[in-house]
């Protein structure tokens, strides 16, 4: 058992921090708010050059192919900025579909753009009704000669205004909530018969609608086999689940570290209020739940990166707890700030809003307790 | 990054386990939860056992009478211990567990030789006098007092909460021996045989209807000096240390896993409009949110673990174990009352009923008491809030 980050690791997360430090502001996610997009291209590119959006891709389409590990370290240091770039939806949906099920032809097509940070690409796999269930799948996609014709509805897809490409997922046999008989597809922003309606989420960031019309694709944009797109779909949404929930143990992370300063600094009755007891109490009880997270994410990510049965579990077990942390933690942080962690000038607030959508992206924590019970065989 | 055992430690693991499974005598096995009620005579039988197979004190090396294993060793040994439904072994807790590491730091040879291998084989019995009457958490505020005359100091006062007085032979005991200076200092640390004249024992019953503590009455008791462990007016700092032994054991996580999975049974047994309670949705979903919580409890054990292989020892950061995980023990034996029903009322029915309604009701008493000893919930709050994170101090 070894619970440790590596000096290559450490390294990583040194240069990710001071990044954060120098391009990124609080006052930059004020301003991103307000912008459609909810990031911003020329920190995009930026991140690209460093190599970050590479980094568990092999080598032959300009990775980095470090383990798993290296994407907690990253996405910790994001989260504690609560750096809005679609670094997960890219990387460990859209572009890790086609990594882990697209042909070599797919992978040429659409790794180096994504490494390069030039091509967008996101998975559209929810839908109304179906809840967090990533079985549940309406959306049709008939075979007529060499094409398929795909229609349907996808709900809240991350990222998905700036998106070049969408991995859709479509039933192509089977009932609406069966695991066999799914099939992805990559499908273009600009084929015909594609709708996209842009949402905004409460953290600023962008994500969207996605209806398909009698989409017209051919058999060469099946990703993986026909009727085997499950498999594929749950483990790229396990790995972004463990992603979210590194990024979520940052946030809690700079929640602590902002009240403390705050409790530290701000005097009430003539003295810090971090000298009385109810303020070190709740504070106290944050550090315990991070401290939790931690562990819980450092036993999923590990899981994944050895690759053992426990990865789903694992996932399930770390983003329940991270779920019900951060929403904790960040609901303190605010109350402790009093009125001005109720307002957009104060920082601490942004950190609530990110709490309530990280708790609710990939499965919210009933999902995920539900999850658990029929994985532990209960 | 690795989850796994290596598979020195699987095979231990699997050495230890198969041990257990087929030397735990069921008398001893599975009696109740949150810290045991066993009666003395089976855990005196019990601690002759371990230590004849050389295992109760996992953690002293081979040749003061130890099993000598490393700290992952200890922790594995120690979980796979309760994990089997075995009892705390109150006979070793203060004297294996905090007094014998004092003694082989700041004791004399001949302190050593003269008390240690007694409490391996069980045959000295120890209890821990440092509470004392309207002291509570603030322990430096005692007022046991101990006169140097001749050879002898000589006590007056009275100790609390002692667990175990009744049955134990001698005493370690926090004494003031000069009360000029702040209360941290002036305190010294002494042992005490029981017998000695002047000593009255009272047991105190708890809300389980047993006596698991005594208070102690000290009048004119007469201490040999040579009884005195380090140098006068050290009391306090020793105690310190000694406290600091309690590290990844200070709140034993295998008995907590053990008592999840009896929750676990017990809803699998209780029936509710025609299925098992298990499969009531939402008593499933309670279960889960405690085993999410179990488990990263678990897996923090694991990290700190890690961090102490590679020599990083954790310091007051880790405190936060004993408060969190007896906070979430209390939550488990909370749902175990619910899992078992209407029959969560009852009391003492050992036998017109299963085990596991005793357990229940009992463990769930118990648990009430484990936010309290060992330095409260609060206290150990504080300690979060002005030693690890810095909050401002009053």
């Amino acid at each position: 058992m070894d619970f440790e980050l590596s000096s290559e690791h450490l390294s990583l997360k040194e240069s990710v921090a001071s990044f954060v430090k120098k391009d990124h502001s609080f006052d930059r996610l004020r301003t991103l708010r307000n912008d459609p997009l909810g990031y911003s291209k020329e920190v995009w590119k930026k991140m690209a050059e460093l190599g970050w959006m590479g980094l568990i891709y092999p080598e032959e389409y300009g990775g980095l192919e470090l383990d798993f590990a290296f994407v907690m370290v990253l996405l910790e240091e994001f989260g504690r900025g609560l750096l809005p770039e679609p670094w997960i939806s890219n990387v460990l949906l859209g572009g890790n579909l086609v990594l882990m099920g697209g042909s070599e032809s797919q992978k040429h097509e659409v790794l180096p753009g994504v490494v390069s940070g030039d091509l967008m690409i996101t998975a559209a796999y929810l839908e109304d009704d179906g809840r967090y269930d990533i079985n549940f799948c309406a959306t049709s996609a008939e075979q007529r000669g060499d094409a398929y014709f795909i229609s349907g509805k996808k709900i809240f897809v991350l990222d998905g205004l700036s998106a070049d490409r969408f991995v859709v997922s479509t039933r192509t046999s089977g009932s609406v909530a069966d695991k066999d008989g799914i099939t992805l597809f990559m499908v273009s922003s600009h084929d015909a018969g594609v709708k996209i309606t842009p949402l905004k989420t409460m953290d600023g960031r962008n994500a969207c609608i996605m209806e398909l019309r009698d989409v017209s694709v051919s058999g060469s944009n099946v990703i993986g086999e026909v009727g085997r797109g499950y498999p594929l779909l749950s483990e790229a949404i396990d790995q972004a689940t463990a992603g979210i929930c590194a990024e979520m143990v940052g946030g809690m992370k700079s929640s602590l570290d902002l009240t403390v300063a705050y409790l530290s600094e701000r005097t009430q009755f003539g003295k810090p209020i971090g000298t009385f007891q109810t303020p070190q109490h709740k504070t106290a009880d944050m550090f315990i739940q991070k401290e939790l997270a931690v562990s819980s994410v450092y036993y999923a990510i590990a899981s994944i990166d050895e690759k053992t049965d426990e990865r789903a579990l694992a996932v399930s077990i770390a983003k329940a707890k991270c779920s019900s942390a951060y929403i904790e933690i960040t609901k303190a942080a605010v109350q402790l700030f009093g009125a001005i962690g109720f307002t957009n000038e104060g920082d601490i607030g942004f950190f609530l809003r990110r709490a309530k959508v990280s708790e609710i992206l990939f499965g919210d924590t009933d999902y995920h307790l539900d999850r658990y019970t029929r994985l532990s065989g209960y | 990054m690795k989850v796994s055992y290596s598979s020195d430690e699987e095979r231990f693991r699997e050495e230890v386990r198969k041990w257990f499974e087929e030397n735990t005598p069921p008398d001893v096995k599975d009696q109740t939860l949150g810290g045991s009620t066993l009666e003395h005579d089976l855990m005196f039988k019990w601690h002759k056992t371990l230590y004849e197979k050389g295992w109760i004190s996992p953690e002293f090396p081979k040749e003061m009478g130890g099993a000598g294993f490393s700290e992952t060793e200890q922790f594995i040994f120690n979980y796979e211990y309760s994990h089997c439904g075995a009892p705390r072994l109150k006979t070793k807790l203060v004297s294996l567990g905090m007094l014998a590491p004092l003694l082989l730091q700041h004791g004399t040879k001949e302190q050593q030789d003269r008390f240690i291998p007694d409490m391996l084989s069980g045959k000295t019995i120890w209890c821990q006098g440092f509470s004392e009457p309207n002291a509570g958490s603030d322990l430096a505020s005692l007022n046991l007092k101990a006169v140097p005359e001749g050879n002898y100091f000589v006590l007056n006062g009275q100790k609390t909460w002692t667990s175990m007085a009744d049955h134990a032979d001698w005493i370690f005991l926090l004494v003031r021996t000069d009360s000029s200076g702040k209360k941290q200092e002036g305190i010294s640390f002494l042992l005490a045989d029981l017998k000695t004249p002047g000593i009255t024992i009272r047991p105190i019953e708890a809300l389980t209807d047993h006596a698991p503590f005594c208070e102690v009455f000290f009048d004119d008791v007469r201490v040999p000096r040579e009884n005195l462990v380090g140098k006068m007016g050290e009391g306090w700092k020793l105690a310190g240390a000694l406290l600091q032994h309690e590290r990844l054991n200070a709140f034993p996580v295998g008995e907590l896993i053990y008592a999840i999975e009896t929750v676990r049974k017990n809803s699998e047994k209780t029936i509710y409009r025609g299925k098992p309670l298990m499969q009531d949705p939402v008593f499933r979903r309670k279960l889960a949110a405690l085993e999410v919580d179990c488990n990263s409890l678990l897996y923090t054990f694991f990290r700190i673990l890690s961090q102490l292989k590679v020599g990083s020892a954790p310091g007051p950061e880790a405190s936060f174990l004993k408060v969190y995980g007896s906070e979430l023990y209390r939550r488990v034996m909370d749902l175990n009352i619910e899992a078992v029903g209407p029959y969560g009322q009852s009391w003492y029915n050992l036998e017109e009923f299963d085990n596991s309604i005793h357990q229940a009701t009992m463990g769930w008493i118990n648990s009430a008491s484990l936010t309290i000893w060992g330095g409260s919930s609060e206290i150990q709050r504080t300690v979060i809030a002005t030693q690890v994170l810095k909050l401002p101090r009053k």
